[in-house]
């Protein structure tokens, strides 16, 4: 991908596939929610039990966690960590990274095990990885999204909401 | 990296405050935090040490409402200055869009200044960005200072700014140039997407 490109567009129906397939990977696994971040912590799909209000907070802790993780493995002269997990007393937390790009998050309960989910998330980041790269391979032009008057009303919107 | 999601209809930036330790970072979050309507923004999050000092970052969500149909919002971080969280840094930046330099006016800082600077520039290039354009915005802070204890602005700009970047003069605690700073990243940011 361009590392230049300064939006990611995730068209409709690829959403619609990764929706799919995190559901599954929630149903399949017993576990109470699935996060896909971007990495930069932006939440790009939530799938789970509907009663999370921080999903948000939730999503820059996490990429901030993976992002710090992969700082510790540099000094370890490994290239990254591919999975982080964490261990809550009533829920725990598995994270995986796709492709440098995207980080899969699973929150389970006690009454899962983590090797299940180790091994359904493996074959998740797989079909994911695949979207993916749709994704990175079809971004369309920014203006054929948001349309080209999208800036000044942004512009707009900011002047009249920023103020002292 | 701005992420468009069209099935949703939404749009998230982040931006990120940069700049040496105790430079004001975390007081401009604090005073936008304050001052967004409260519909507007989410909780600030803080991961400090116990004296208050950032030990990760600081995070805080606007959310700017619809905008031509789309809900757009804009994720505001905060880095730790200190010299010993360089990494912790280069994970922060992480996927931004943008950067707000909070540049610390005194005198005793500017050494600070030029290196922070220049971290941010090493770390931007190791990210594939291109500094010439990248959305940069400077703020001078703490010009509430003596004036014998501070840089003046074209001393400031002859060491920092030779890019010529947008640059506001600040009081962060009380909020001066703080909207301003936020306003010119946003749209910064916003006509590069």
């Amino acid at each position: 991908m361009d590392p230049q490109l300064t939006s990611q567009i995730v068209p409709s129906e690829e959403t619609a596939r990764i929706e799919e397939c995190m559901a599954r990977l929630v149903e399949d696994t017993g576990g109470n929610y699935a996060l896909l971040l971007d990495k930069s912590g932006q939440v790009i799909a939530a799938q789970g039990d509907g009663n999370r209000q921080d999903i948000t907070a939730l999503g820059a802790l996490i990429a901030g966690t993976f992002a710090s993780s992969r700082e510790v493995a540099k000094l370890l002269r490994e290239k990254d960590f591919r999975m982080l997990f964490q261990q809550g007393v009533r829920e725990n937390i598995f994270i995986a990274l796709i492709e440098e790009q995207w980080i899969l998050t699973i929150i389970f309960n006690k009454g899962t095990h983590i090797g299940l989910v180790k091994v359904l998330a493996k074959k998740a980041t797989d079909e994911l990885a695949v979207v993916l790269d749709r994704v990175r391979q079809a971004h369309k032009q920014r203006d054929e999204v948001l349309g080209s008057s999208f800036r000044t009303s942004m512009e707009d919107t900011i002047d009249l909401l920023f103020r002292d | 990296m701005a992420l468009i999601n069209v099935a949703s209809r939404e749009i998230h930036c982040k931006i990120v405050y940069y700049g040496p330790g105790m430079g004001g970072k975390t007081s401009n979050l604090q005073y936008i935090h304050k001052q967004v309507p409260k519909e507007a923004r989410g909780d600030l999050l803080s991961i400090a040490t116990e004296t208050e000092r950032t030990l990760f970052f600081d995070f805080l969500p606007l959310d700017l409402g619809k905008v031509r149909n789309f809900q757009t919002r804009f994720h505001l971080y905060t880095v730790p200055g200190q010299v010993l969280y360089e990494r912790t840094r280069t994970a922060v930046l992480n996927g931004a869009d943008g950067v707000v330099f909070v540049a610390d006016s005194q005198r005793s800082k500017l050494e600070e200044n030029v290196d922070s600077l220049r971290e941010l520039a090493r770390k931007l290039k190791e990210q594939n960005r291109r500094i010439g354009d990248f959305p940069i915005v400077l703020q001078y802070n703490k010009r509430d200072l003596p004036e014998n204890q501070i840089n003046s602005i074209p001393d400031l700009d002859r060491y920092l700014n030779s890019p010529n970047w947008p640059r506001y003069e600040a009081v962060a605690p009380i909020g001066v140039g703080v909207i301003d700073t936020l306003k010119a990243i946003s749209k910064l940011v916003i006509s590069k997407l």
